[in-house]
């Protein structure tokens, strides 16, 4: 999942890059408005948390410009205004959820957590497919409620497929919200994991959960049990 | 306070009635006296013409044609005999040849030709004036007539000095002039003395604010006229939160400062007993973080109490309350999406607080956030006002507050310090609003189940 983090304070974007990194995340980050709504509007991001205090262009203005450019992609405001003004004003902009500073790092994991999976059109933290139940806060899977253990790049990757499922997915998307702007692309390293969790998942193939659509991508095949059957 | 310089507004309300009226008085008495003037010399010189019409009827009545000439008897009229008397007769032919002259005209070198019009009808008056060399400026009335018997037209001419008339029209211009002048100056004069009675309130305001500035007064005095009664209360009411706002800074400077100091004390004796000897625990962290969560509530409370406003009922003005819930709501269903709360709404239209929009907007965000929080699904809210009673009433089918729990929550201190750690500002903050406006809270179990919250503003009529 590739985030965007804008924020002007170089210490707090400092953590909130390596945190959101050690947790599994791709992060670009903007320490102001203008290079922040450049990012924002010219790449495609799972989510974006924005400073409401910016300089060049205001936190608010960024998130109404980036609505404006057809971006619908999930906004967290990081805001040291707690009013209710500007909350209402943040969340009306286009935002769709603020966390006032100073806040535990944990809590933006959470919110964030909870904004990629409702924009994924789950209501609940575990995404149900068949019998696979993948726990998006423990980051954990569970066939018929047993841990199938998976590194964290497996995880990652299934996590988007989960997160899209019956879209295809293409092997450049895919490592574009798996890995940093500055990674090799051309390995096949994508599918040695594919292949992986093909194992992990269906030992004996008989649900095929990631086809293969040639030339194309991968993609999620399974109907989820508690989120979009069909995502358009 | 600063009061603005006196240059800098320009003329003074004084200067300012003082010319306009000026202005006004000049003009009226000026028409006045114009008007006056022209119907007085009108009236003169009508009673010029009515009485030279009666000097020719007086000749017509006398004058008998005898040969070539007119026989005239002496008259009534002794000023007709009398050289140069300044009332002159003639009795002239249709060709214009003088057939008879009064003997005051006899000096006269002018032909009396000179005052007849050729087309003078039998029985017609011509009115008319001329310079002469010896009298000067002259009115005449020359009349045509015809008599029994005779084929001949005759013209009778009386012709009378202007210098009497003139005379009495300066005289009458004069004493005119010298009346109106009088009035205008009397008129000015109580114009002067009235405006400076009338503004006399608004001096002593002036002097009154300077006053408070130099502390050496609290408040307006209360005397003033009606109309400077709304201006002098408001400016009181003012004056007063001015001055709790000032007190109410320096108690919360105190309290924050009072406050902090606790857990600050209590991390430097965590970080004193680290360095001494103990290495650091996931419990000594877990300490830490503690502390810091409680400053952080402390600022935030803090904040929350500067940032509102302090004006509070003075200078109230109405603020739709439906527009500002209806903002609140999407934004509230929005970060508490998961849940699909079922916010029933019973919004009147029109109904009204009086007061700042970002307090009535804190003060329902809030309440609004701890609904959405504590409910399972459903919440309902309510706003209505009667009369002078604004009632918002918001309702959730969570858990509820505990009875015995109410009072502590409403009694809540405002003091910063005795928030616990891991409670909500929300509240605490709400209750700052609504005791600033003078409304009340109730906290009672509500027929969705759980807590129901009413707040009460009362307008004063």
């Amino acid at each position: 999942m590739r985030l965007l983090i804008i924020e002007d304070e170089d210490l707090l974007r400092a953590q909130l890059v390596k945190a959101l990194r050690d947790s599994g995340y791709v992060v670009d980050s903007a320490l102001d408005g203008r290079e922040g709504l450049y990012l924002a509007t010219e790449n495609e991001y799972a989510a974006a948390l924005v400073d409401l205090g910016l300089p060049g262009i205001d936190g608010i203005d960024l998130i109404k410009k980036l609505r404006q450019a057809g971006r619908s992609y999930p906004v967290l405001i990081l805001t040291a205004r707690d009013n209710w003004t500007d909350k209402v004003e943040g969340l009306d902009a286009g935002a769709d959820d603020y966390v006032v500073k100073p806040f535990q790092i944990e809590e933006i994991k959470a919110r964030l957590n909870a904004l990629l999976r409702r924009a994924a059109g789950f209501a609940k933290p575990t995404l149900d497919f068949a019998h696979f139940s993948l726990d998006t806060g423990a980051k954990k899977l569970f066939a018929n409620d047993v841990e199938i253990e998976l590194t964290a790049y497996e995880y990652k990757v299934l996590e988007y497929l989960m997160l899209h499922p019956g879209q295809v997915i293409s092997k450049t998307e895919l490592t574009e919200h798996l890995y940093e702007q500055d990674y090799d692309r051309d390995s096949n390293v994508m599918e040695v994991f594919i292949r992986r969790l093909r194992q992990k998942l269906d030992p004996d193939e008989n649900l095929k959960p990631i086809a293969t659509i040639r030339g194309q991508g991968y993609r999620f095949k399974l109907p989820a049990n508690n989120g979009p059957a069909k995502k358009v | 306070m600063v009061l603005q310089k006196k240059s800098e507004q320009g003329y003074s309300l004084q200067k300012r009635l003082l010319l306009a009226f000026g202005i006004l008085l000049i003009l009226f008495l000026g028409l006045a006296g114009f008007v006056l003037d022209r119907a007085f010399k009108e009236s003169v010189a009508a009673s010029v013409e009515e009485r030279l019409q009666l000097q020719i009827y007086a000749l017509l009545g006398v004058a008998e044609p005898e040969g070539e000439g007119f026989f005239v008897p002496d008259m009534e009229e002794a000023r007709f005999s009398q050289i140069d008397s300044g009332l002159y007769g003639f009795i002239l032919d249709s060709n214009g040849r003088e057939l008879w002259r009064s003997m005051s005209a006899l000096n006269f070198r002018m032909r009396a030709s000179a005052l007849v019009r050729n087309a003078l009808e039998p029985g017609e008056t011509f009115f008319g004036s001329l310079e002469t060399e010896e009298q000067g400026p002259m009115s005449y009335a020359s009349y045509g007539t015809f008599w029994p018997n005779q084929d001949e037209e005759f013209s009778f001419v009386v012709m009378e000095t202007v210098a009497p008339t003139a005379a009495e029209i300066s005289e009458f211009q004069s004493s005119l002039w010298f009346w109106l002048g009088g009035l205008a100056l009397l008129l000015s004069l109580a114009q002067y003395y009235l405006l400076r009675w009338g503004l006399f309130p608004l001096q002593r305001l002036a002097e009154d604010v300077a006053r408070i500035e130099s502390g050496a007064s609290d408040a307006l005095e209360p005397n003033y006229p009606t109309e400077l009664r709304a201006v002098t209360d408001n400016l009181n009411l003012l004056i007063k939160s001015e001055r709790e706002r000032q007190s109410r800074y320096r108690t919360t400077l105190g309290d924050l400062a009072h406050s902090l100091k606790t857990p600050l004390a209590v991390i430097s004796g965590i970080v004193q007993q680290v360095s001494a000897d103990k290495p650091v625990t996931s419990g000594t962290i877990k300490d830490v973080s503690e502390q810091l969560e409680r400053m952080d509530q402390i600022v935030s409370y803090q904040l929350k109490r500067a940032v509102k406003s302090n004006h509070a009922r003075i200078l109230a003005k109405p603020v739709q309350i439906k527009p500002v819930i209806e903002k609140i709501l999407p934004a509230l269903n929005k970060v508490y999406r998961d849940k699909e709360v079922n916010a029933n709404t019973a919004l009147m239209e029109n109904a009204r607080f009086f007061g700042d929009e970002k307090d009535l907007m804190e003060l329902c965000g809030n309440l609004l956030d701890n609904a959405f929080k504590y409910c399972r699904s459903e919440i309902s809210v309510a706003v209505s006002e009667q009369g002078n009673r604004l009632v918002l009433a918001i309702d959730d089918d969570g858990e509820g507050i505990p009875e015995q729990e109410h009072k502590r929550v409403l009694e809540r201190g405002a003091r910063a310090d005795t928030l616990k750690s891991g409670q909500g500002i929300g509240l605490a903050v709400s209750m700052d609003i609504i005791s600033a406006y003078g409304g009340t809270i109730e906290m009672g179990k509500s027929a969705l189940g759980g807590a129901s919250i009413r707040v009460l503003f009362e307008r004063e009529p």
